[in-house]
C-alpha cells in the first residue's frame, strides 16, 4: 500500500518523510546553535533596508499583478498571441468548437479504421 | 427541499447532508461489491436485471443502469466531492436567499453527474448530461446580485447546450444504423461507418468542451470563478464526469474499431496545449479562483496525456504492456486526485472571498496572521497540486512522467515544466494573499467557519493519505477502473451476457 511500482522504478513516501524530517531535525539543530545574545526592541532586530524607513505595510507589500513581471515581460508576444483569441465571446467559443469539430472530423475520417475493423 | 426549506432552514440543511451521505455510503458499498464480485447491473422498470433483450424487440428499450470499476471510481470522485462540497455550504451560503432552491439544484446536479457515471446506456447518458448542465448553469448564476455571475452562467449553459446537441445528433446517427442505444450492444454491433466516424468526432469533441480542454476552455474560467465555491468544487467532479464520457467513449464504445492512435494522439495533443496553456494563463490571472481555474485546464492537461497514451497504444499490446498500462493508470489516478486538491484550493480560496468579499489577489496580503488554518491547507493543496513528494499529485505525476518518457520524452519533459510553473503559480498565490505583513484593513479577520474548516481538513485528510498511501488508490481503484476501460470485450460479454 506504501510502495508504488511505477514499472521502471519504485516511490516509497515513507522513506521521503523520513529523509525530510531528518533534515528538518539537523535544521533546527543548527539554528539552535546561532548567536543568541541579540538585545530585542533594539536596533538589532530592526529590518534594514539600505538604512531607509520601512514602508507602511499597504506600500511594503508587492502585489500580486508586480510578482513575476520580467517572466511576463520576456513572454509578451507568446501571451499577445494567446491572448488574442480569448475574447471572451461566447461566439467566438463556439466558433473555436466547430473548428476543433471540423479538424477532428477530418483526421478521424482520413486515417480509417482500427485493428478490429468489422 | 423547498417543504423541508419551510418548516425549518437546518432540517434542509441536514436532509440535504444526510442524502449525500447516505449516497456515499452506498457507493462505498458498491464500491466493495465491485472489487470482490465485478460489474454489476440493473435494469429500470425490469423485474429482472437479465431481461434486458425481450424477444418482441430487436434492441434493449430499458434504462440500463452498469457499474464497473471504472464507473465506480468516478462515482466516489463524484459522491465525496459531493458531500464535502455540501458540508463547505453550509456555513458560505448561510447568508444567502434562497437556499431552498440551491440545495435543490445542488442534489439535481448530483444526481446528472452520478447517472452520467452510472448508466449503461448512451442515450440515458445525455439526458443526465443535460439535467446536470441545466442546474449547474442555474447554480453558477446563483448570486445574481454580482454582475459576473448570470454572465458566467450564460455561458456555462450555452457551452452545455451546444455539447448536449452534438451528442444527442451523435446519438441520433447511431441509433439510425443499429437501433440500439446501449453502450454494449451498440460496442458489439459498431462497424465504424463513415456515419460511426462523424458520431466519434462529434462525441469526442462535445466532452473535450464540456471538460474544459483547450482551445475550447475559455467558459470555464469565466463559469468557476464566479460560482459559489461549493458549486464550483462540484462543477469540478462534473468536468471529470465528462472526461469519464470521453474514455467510455473512446474505450468501450469505439475501442479497437477505431484508430486508436489517431484519436490517442488527439487526446494527447490536446492534453499538452491544456498543461501548457492552462499554466501559463493561470500566471497572469489576478482572480485567485481564476487562477486556479485555469491550473485546473492545466491538470485536465495530464489526464487527456497519461490516457491518451494508454489510448494511442491500446492495439499494441507490447507497447500497452510496457508503459501504456501505468500512463493510464497515472491519469486515472490523477483524476481522482486533481479533485481532491483543486477542490482543496478553492475551498480555502472560498474562505477567503467569504471573510474579505473579494477575489483580487491585489488586494490581499498578510492574510495567514489571521487564517493560518486556512493557509497551511491552501500551502498543501498547492504543493499537491505542484507533485511535491510525499502528496498524492506526486504520485499520479510520477506515473505520468516515467510512462509518457517511454512514449515520447517530449511529452514528459513538457509535463515536468509544467508542473515546475504550476508549483510557481501558487508560489505567487501564496506570497501575494498570505504572506507579508498584515494589511490594517485585514486586523479584524477570523479564521473560517467551522463547516468549512471541516471540508477542507477532510480533503487535506485524503490527500496525505493518498500521497503517503498511493498503493490504496492504484490497487484497489485505478487499475480494476483501467482494466474496466482497456478490456472492451468484457465490458461487452458482462452485459450482453446479461450478468
Amino acid at each position: 500500500m506504501v510502495i508504488l511500482e511505477s514499472g521502471y522504478a519504485f516511490w516509497n513516501p515513507i522513506i521521503w518523510v523520513i529523509a525530510l524530517a531528518t533534515v528538518m531535525i539537523l535544521a533546527l539543530y543548527f539554528r539552535s546553535r546561532g548567536q543568541k545574545n541579540y538585545k530585542k526592541g533594539t536596533a538589532q532586530t530592526k529590518i534594514f533596508l539600505c538604512g531607509e524607513d520601512v514602508p507602511e505595510p499597504e506600500l511594503g507589500h508587492i502585489k500580486a499583478s508586480n510578482v513575476y513581471w520580467g517572466f511576463l515581460e520576456t513572454l509578451k508576444d507568446y501571451y499577445y498571441a494567446i491572448l488574442k483569441p480569448q475574447t471572451g465571446i461566447i461566439n467566438d467559443l463556439a466558433l473555436w468548437f466547430v473548428l476543433l469539430l471540423a479538424i477532428g472530423a477530418i483526421v478521424i475520417l482520413a486515417t480509417g479504421a482500427g485493428a478490429v475493423a468489422k | 427541499m423547498p417543504i423541508a426549506g419551510m418548516i425549518n432552514s437546518k432540517l434542509r440543511n441536514t436532509i440535504a447532508i444526510a442524502g449525500l451521505l447516505f449516497t456515499e455510503f452506498l457507493v462505498v458499498v458498491l464500491a466493495r461489491d465491485i472489487y470482490l464480485n465485478g460489474l454489476h447491473m440493473y435494469t429500470l422498470g425490469a423485474s429482472s436485471p437479465e431481461i434486458t433483450t425481450p424477444a418482441k424487440f430487436i434492441f434493449p428499450v430499458r434504462i440500463i443502469l452498469e457499474v464497473d470499476s471504472m464507473n465506480i471510481f468516478m462515482a466516489l470522485i463524484s459522491s465525496t466531492i459531493a458531500l464535502i462540497a455540501a458540508i463547505y455550504s453550509m456555513a458560505s451560503m448561510k447568508k444567502e436567499t434562497g437556499q431552498d432552491k440551491f440545495y435543490f439544484l445542488t442534489l439535481l446536479l448530483v444526481s446528472g453527474m452520478l447517472g452520467m457515471e452510472m448508466t449503461g446506456d448512451i442515450f440515458n447518458m445525455f439526458v443526465f448530461l443535460e439535467i446536470a448542465s441545466i442546474s449547474g448553469g442555474a447554480l453558477v448564476a446563483f448570486r445574481t446580485r454580482y454582475a459576473d455571475s448570470p454572465e458566467g452562467g450564460l455561458k456555462y449553459i450555452v457551452v452545455s447546450a451546444i455539447a448536449g446537441l452534438m451528442v444527442l445528433f451523435a446519438i441520433g446517427l447511431l441509433y439510425s444504423q443499429y437501433d440500439l442505444l446501449n453502450i454494449a450492444a451498440l460496442a458489439n454491433a459498431i462497424q465504424y461507418t463513415t456515419l460511426d466516424k462523424i458520431a466519434l468526432a462529434l462525441l469526442a469533441m462535445a466532452f473535450l468542451m464540456k471538460l474544459g480542454s483547450v482551445p475550447m476552455h475559455m467558459w470555464l474560467p469565466d463559469a468557476y470563478s464566479v460560482a459559489p465555491t461549493a458549486i464550483t468544487v462540484i462543477l469540478l467532479a462534473n468536468s471529470q464526469a465528462s472526461m469519464y464520457a470521453l474514455f467510455r467513449t473512446c474505450f468501450s464504445l469505439f475501442g479497437l474499431t477505431m484508430n486508436v492512435n489517431t484519436l490517442g494522439w488527439m487526446l494527447i495533443i490536446l492534453g499538452v496545449l491544456s498543461m501548457f496553456i492552462g499554466v501559463t494563463m493561470a500566471v497572469l490571472q489576478r482572480d485567485i479562483k481564476r487562477l486556479i481555474a485555469y491550473n485546473c485546464i492545466c491538470e485536465s492537461g495530464f489526464m487527456l496525456l497519461g490516457v491518451g497514451v494508454g489510448l494511442a497504444v491500446l492495439d499494441n499490446p507490447t507497447a500497452l504492456a510496457t508503459y501504456g498500462f501505468q500512463a493510464m493508470t497515472g491519469g486515472i489516478f490523477h483524476m481522482v486526485n486533481h479533485a481532491l486538491f483543486e477542490g482543496l484550493l478553492f475551498l480555502a480560496a472560498g474562505v477567503i472571498f467569504h471573510r474579505i468579499g473579494t477575489r483580487n489577489l491585489n488586494e490581499m496580503g498578510g492574510l495567514g496572521h489571521g487564517l493560518k488554518f486556512t493557509a497551511v491547507l491552501f500551502l498543501l493543496g498547492a504543493f499537491a497540486s505542484s507533485g511535491l513528494p510525499p502528496l498524492n499529485g506526486f504520485a499520479s505525476k510520477i506515473l505520468i512522467y516515467e510512462s509518457v518518457y517511454h512514449f515520447n520524452p517530449v511529452l514528459a519533459i513538457i509535463a515536468v515544466i509544467v508542473s515546475i510553473i504550476t508549483l510557481a503559480i501558487f508560489v505567487k498565490v501564496f506570497f501575494s494573499a498570505f504572506t507579508g505583513q498584515m494589511l490594517p484593513k485585514f486586523k479584524e479577520i477570523k479564521e473560517a467557519p467551522k463547516p468549512m474548516m471541516i471540508s477542507m481538513t477532510i480533503l487535506s485528510g485524503i490527500i496525505i493519505l493518498f500521497g503517503l498511501f498511493p498503493g490504496i488508490v492504484v490497487d484497489w481503484l485505478a487499475h480494476p477502473a483501467v482494466n474496466a476501460l482497456i478490456n472492451q470485450a468484457s465490458y461487452i460479454n458482462a452485459i450482453i451476457g446479461g450478468r
